[in-house]
């Protein structure tokens, strides 16, 4: 066997100072983000992030395609948070066509927008069980969140891509029936997310957590981080609450904007499982108060797609990893003439150098893991660190080259 | 059945019995999860599928001794294990073979360390340093507590002897001295970090650093990594069941088929505390956690009952 590879091996390895590469295949991230971590003994000095390992070219898809196509074209942009995408990008589509969509519709949007949250919180929480090896509890917040996956399945016909915006409203109704299944199935999720919160206040879990990855409030702002990442960080910014959109405006009452104050994993994690308790209660409130009326407009889908003129809008959500921001620009003929996404993950990664360095190879999993990397929509640019040598040739004028062409 | 005869039956029958215990203990975990889990005989399955595989080796790696160590492990921790089950089986009296039990698992982790470090593989340097610090961690309490109990019972080296002496008293070692309770204590403590489990899997934390020095085994390697983990295994709860909670001292029989099956009983018991259990409910630590931990508990128990044991208690 390996002698085959005869005189040629040579083993060229410092051991005082690793090179680790940390991804795109990794067991801990299931993302594809290549972290190129330098290590002395157990501890980082320095880090290295790479994306763009499945770039999609989604922006430059949905300039090709009309707007129902792209609708659901960036639906599938996540498969965490996909309702979060099409309610950014409907929004923004409503604003340029002054389409009013009907009281019911934006409650059910909301909805649906708060499961997500749910969903997406729990399976975070997994991941960070998995991470610092707590395999029992991973294996439980999952089991939990899979009520809330049958819940989707009842409400909209699919558990994770759920079809559920349409222009103008959604495409699904409540019956009674959902009602009454929603609200049960919500109390026995909130009793179980009681005990994942008391698990993960244990002692073992909160040894492993606190005090690492820390971004203080100063960094927090300076970095522009958003989302769960930021409020750890006590950066009281929410979308929800700052710039209310679909039904929040009515629910301002009935939820409070968590933030952490240790800025570390363990404030992260606890911001994310005390915004769940908070998402049970809009859930509560949206289904005391569900407003009677028609959903969407009579009128075809395409119809009114081919209605939309020429403009131009920014909209915002906040997705459950962050803020979430459309840039859209239709061309009046049912079509785009630029769609522009800014997820929260890219914002957050930005915050991951600062947060890695000086800890131990220990935590990187656990790190990575607290500001809920959802990679799959981050992967439409390349960053490039510019002190690294081995990347100097894609610069300013590759850049230059690529914008001329466009 | 004569002496020779029950060693070399008991050399597979270790292999197949901690294979065995490997598939109870991952159903356990699985049924405590909620989850359905492996058929038990699934780690049987693994080493069929395992053996099939096409032999592979990184080019970093150093050959010889990258294929030779697993098979060194896998072999020493079969022989420790079929040595502690012959001694349950037949009357086998040879000095000094408690040591060489204790001796032999040791150099099977050691012999994984040094093939999984000749892979020139970062992780498994990492997974190389992490299993250094947590084999001085747990080693010598472990040894500490064995040695404690050799000098609190009748003064003797053998497994055997120590055996005969619990169904002597028609009891087993734990109830008979304080100091060897505290020592089984010492020494079930020590049983995760030695089957490096959650949450003392450090050395090979999947999460971290991908298995650490098993991170190039693959094929026929990892599968005699695996039966080297399940026999080493096998072994400390086989020990931890013979020297300290020798249930068939209850019948005052001596080594026979009752007793084999009762030591096994009692020994799955001991695997599901020592391994099963820690690794369903804890998270896993950090390596300064762990030393920190076992230089604290352990090791101050063990010597607590080393100098009890010397002191006649």
């Amino acid at each position: 066997m390996g002698s085959e590879h005869g005189g040629e091996k040579k083993i060229e390895v410092e051991y005082a100072r690793l090179r680790l590469p940390f991804g795109p295949v990794h067991p801990a991230l299931k993302e594809p983000v290549s972290l190129r971590v330098t290590v002395r003994g157990e501890e980082v000095t320095d880090v290295d992030i790479f994306l763009g390992h499945v770039h999609r070219g989604i922006e430059s898809l949905a300039e090709g395609r009309n707007l129902i196509q792209t609708l659901y074209l960036i639906e599938r942009i996540c498969g965490i948070c996909s309702h979060s995408h099409t309610t950014c990008f409907t929004q923004a589509l409503e604003d340029i066509g002054d389409v009013r969509p009907s009281e019911r519709a934006l409650y059910l949007r909301t909805l649906i927008f708060e499961m997500e949250r749910i969903h997406s919180h729990l399976l975070f929480l997994g991941i960070m069980a998995y991470e610092i090896g707590f395999d029992t509890l991973f294996m439980f917040t999952w089991y939990v969140r899979e009520k809330i996956l049958d819940l989707f399945e009842k409400v909209t016909g699919n558990r994770i891509h759920h079809a559920m915006n349409t222009i103008g409203g959604v495409r699904w109704d409540l019956t009674q029936q959902m009602i009454r299944e929603i609200s049960v199935s919500i109390s026995d999720v909130e009793k179980s997310v009681k005990h994942i919160c008391n698990y993960f206040r244990d002692k073992t879990a909160e040894d492993r957590m606190s005090g690492i990855g820390g971004l203080d409030h100063n960094q927090a702002l300076k970095l522009c981080v958003v989302g769960p990442t930021a409020r750890g960080s006590g950066v009281n910014i929410d979308v929800r609450r700052d710039h209310p959109y679909a039904a929040y405006n009515d629910l301002k009452e009935d939820f409070s904007v968590i933030t952490g104050r240790g800025g570390d994993v363990y404030a992260r994690t606890e911001v994310r499982i005390l915004e769940t308790f908070e998402s049970i209660k809009l859930i509560r409130a949206i289904l005391d108060r569900l407003p009677e009326g028609p959903i969407r407009p009579d009128e075809n889908a395409f119809r009114i797609m081919r209605r939309i003129p020429e403009g131009e809008s920014i909209s915002l959500v906040e997705a459950p990893r962050g803020e979430l921001l459309y840039f859209v620009k239709t061309d009046g003929k049912g079509g785009l003439r630029r769609l522009k996404v800014r997820t929260p993950t890219f914002s957050n990664l930005v915050g991951l150098k600062s947060m890695l360095v000086g800890c131990e190879i220990a935590d990187i999993p656990a790190i990575v893991a607290s500001i809920d990397p959802c990679l799959s929509c981050t992967n439409r640019i390349t960053v490039v660190d510019q002190k690294s040598n081995e990347v100097r040739d894609i610069e300013m004028n590759y850049l230059r080259r690529m914008v001329r062409r466009s | 059945m004569n002496e020779l005869t029950a060693f070399v039956v008991s050399f597979p029958a270790s292999l197949l019995i901690s294979l065995l215990f490997d598939g109870i203990d991952r159903k356990l975990h699985a049924r405590m999860q909620k989850r359905i889990g492996p058929p038990i005989i699934q780690p049987i399955y693994d080493l069929i599928k395992l053996f099939s595989k096409e032999r592979i080796i990184p080019i970093t790696a150093s050959t010889r001794i990258f294929e030779i160590m697993p098979i060194i492990s896998a072999s020493t921790s079969l022989l420790a294990a079929s040595i502690v089950l012959s001694n349950i089986i037949v009357e086998v009296s040879v000095v000094g073979d408690l040591i060489l039990v204790i001796y032999l698992l040791a150099v099977a982790s050691i012999a994984l360390m040094i093939g999984g470090s000749a892979s020139g593989n970062p992780y498994s340097a990492i997974g190389f340093s992490r299993k250094i610090s947590m084999i001085i961690a747990y080693e010598i309490p472990m040894f500490i507590s064995v040695i404690s109990i050799a000098l609190g019972l009748s003064p003797t080296l053998t497994i055997n002897g120590i055996v005969r002496f619990q169904s002597n008293m028609r009891a087993p070692s734990l109830l008979l001295r304080l100091s060897a309770a505290i020592a089984a204590a010492a020494f079930m403590i020590c049983v995760p970090a030695a089957a490096s489990v959650v949450p003392f899997d450090i050395p090979e934390a999947k999460t971290e650093i991908i298995y650490g020095l098993l991170v190039e085994y693959g094929g026929p390697y990892l599968a005699l990594a695996k039966i080297a983990k399940a026999s080493s295994n096998f072994t400390l709860t086989l020990l931890a069941a013979t020297i300290f909670l020798y249930t068939p001292s209850f019948l005052g029989v001596n080594a026979s088929q009752i007793s084999l099956l009762l030591c096994l009983a009692t020994s799955l018991a001991v695997m599901f505390i020592t391994i099963t259990l820690p690794r369903t409910i804890f998270a896993r630590l950090k390596v300064g956690q762990a030393f920190r931990f076992y230089w604290m508990l352990p090791l101050i128990l063990s010597t607590i009952s080393a100098i009890l044991s010397v002191v006649g208690f």
